[in-house]
């Protein structure tokens, strides 16, 4: 499932992003309405917790609020928007990970049933399988890649997003599929020795 | 292109980032490499398997909640903005300044020194004149409230009633707490409870005054009723800031039973087991003992709560 984030005309962003900075309420829900249902998918699957998501989704529109006369017209106003996002989840998770240490789980034990990954994992137990193997992914990877397959961000808006180089985001999205496929198979084998 | 390089074309297949040529020399490579078609189903059928995962929506309550606090934002924010600048200010105290002077002189040359005592009883006066505090047994209606902590330390609220008033006093003062606790809990928006929960941390948390029985009880009850996570959480850590007290631990504790979100309840771990390793109590240790063996319970709640336990050392 993947819902493009890439909006048609980045001008209307930027005038909104202006409304929001003269103090026009009506700009910052506009803004809302664009990004917000992105930006919360977003959120959701780097911090697999809803609420969270949700908090730090917040966090961002109210940033974006403080921050409106920073923006300095570089980057498309998305761009500027997920960076924000990136940043807010990070920090999220630093803090999470200082209060607990909750490891997460490896994906050993994919519920894997049948002929082949597709065939196999239905429904509910096949999203959270999906979600599971995601989170075993490191952050630096489960961004790039969160970015590329669920947004469908090209390369260069990634790399404008996180802050490094084109080349840089390929290494991850490459590593992160890398890690996934060799995930879902090793479910798949451990699947098929169970049986 | 060579084996190796399959999962970067074929990534750059998948994202639409290769040029014709590249999906060229891709299509022929495939033609004669069983292994990399093989490797390339498999890539393919991983990211096709990413696409069950859900897109989360967004709900009408996280919606409304949302907009209501940007355009508390925002309304906070255009106060701010209001307030005169330093170059302002410095203008309009020049202008007073020679106003005032002018106003001497005139005095001066007319009643001499008479006249200078007069003046000078009429502005002390004014200085000297009591605030003028709300009637709040009339529950008067308060709206845009704004507070500041004098670098004296004394608190400043200004809000419109009939008109724009400003009570200034020290935060220990019996009227400044029972006009905090008023408008703690009839504030109407999240943005107003928040900045008002912010005063009472900023002026009653541990090293500051004590807080009034009436500011707990507003705190309590913003933590027990209010809609918004955001202002529950802010009052559940105002409470964690104040000395214990069984009010606020029966609070702390109420939170941690039933407070849907997790960043609230995580709060009342910490404040509990603070509380707890300086006076154990037997009802904030078996709360925390549930939670951590609770397993409906959020991860993290779980692990802190199972930490603060060991680090209560029973």
């Amino acid at each position: 499932m993947s819902v493009k984030a890439w909006p048609a005309d980045d001008r209307d962003d930027r005038s909104l992003l202006e409304r929001v900075r003269r103090g026009d309420a009506g700009g910052a829900e506009e803004l809302f309405e664009r990004y917000a249902p992105a930006l919360l998918r977003f959120a959701v699957r780097m911090l697999s917790d809803r609420e969270s998501a949700e908090e730090v989704t917040q966090e961002v529109f109210v940033k974006v609020i403080s921050r409106a006369h920073q923006y300095d017209g570089r980057a498309a106003v998305s761009s500027w928007l997920f960076a924000i996002a990136a940043n807010a989840c990070r920090d999220r998770r630093r803090r999470d990970r200082r209060a607990a240490v909750v490891p997460l789980d490896s994906v050993g034990d994919l519920p894997a049933r049948g002929e082949g990954i597709e065939s196999r994992l239905a429904g509910r137990e096949r999203r959270a399988a999906v979600r599971k193997a995601l989170e075993g992914l490191s952050e630096e990877q489960r961004e790039a890649l969160v970015l590329a397959r669920y947004h469908e961000l090209p390369y260069a808006e990634i790399a404008r997003v996180l802050g490094i180089s084109v080349g840089a985001v390929k290494t991850r999205i490459f590593r992160a599929i890398e890690n996934l496929k060799a995930r879902f198979s090793e479910g798949e084998t451990s699947w098929n020795a169970a049986n | 292109m060579e084996c190796r390089e399959l999962t970067e074309y074929a990534l750059g297949r998948l994202l639409g980032e290769t040029a014709s040529s590249e999906r060229e020399e891709l299509n022929v490579h495939l033609g004669g490499c069983a292994p990399c078609r093989a490797e390339l189903a498999a890539l393919e059928e991983t990211w096709e398997t990413l696409g069950a995962d859900l897109d989360a929506p967004v709900t009408p309550e996280f919606r409304s909640r949302t907009v209501e606090l940007l355009q508390d934002e925002i309304a906070r924010r255009r106060i701010r903005s209001f307030r005169p600048r330093p170059h302002a200010r410095r203008v309009l105290a020049q202008a007073a300044a020679i106003f005032v002077a002018g106003a001497v002189g005139y005095v001066a040359a007319r009643g001499g020194i008479g006249g200078r005592t007069k003046s000078a009883n009429a502005s002390a006066s004014t200085a000297n004149a009591a605030p003028s505090w709300p009637d709040l047994s009339k529950n008067p209606r308060l709206t845009n409230v704004s507070y500041r902590t004098d670098p004296d330390g004394r608190v400043s609220i200004e809000f419109d009633s009939t008109s724009r008033r400003s009570i200034t006093g020290p935060p220990d003062d019996p009227r400044v707490s029972s006009l905090l606790a008023y408008l703690l809990s009839r504030n109407e928006t999240a943005g107003e409870k928040s900045r008002a929960i912010e005063l009472v941390s900023q002026n009653f948390g541990l090293g500051a005054s004590v807080a009034s029985p009436e500011i707990v009880h507003a705190l309590a009850t913003t933590l027990k009723r209010d809609r918004n996570p955001g202002v529950r959480k802010k009052a559940a850590e105002a409470l964690a800031s104040f000395r214990s007290t069984p009010e606020i631990r029966a609070g702390l504790l109420d939170a941690l039973e039933n407070d849907p979100n997790p960043g609230v309840r995580l709060v009342a771990v910490d404040a509990l087991a603070a509380a707890a390793k300086e006076a154990p109590d037997p009802k904030t240790i078996q709360s925390l003992r549930e939670k951590a063996f609770d397993p409906s319970e959020n991860g993290f709640v779980r692990a802190r709560a199972a930490s603060a336990l060991k680090a209560i050392n029973l």
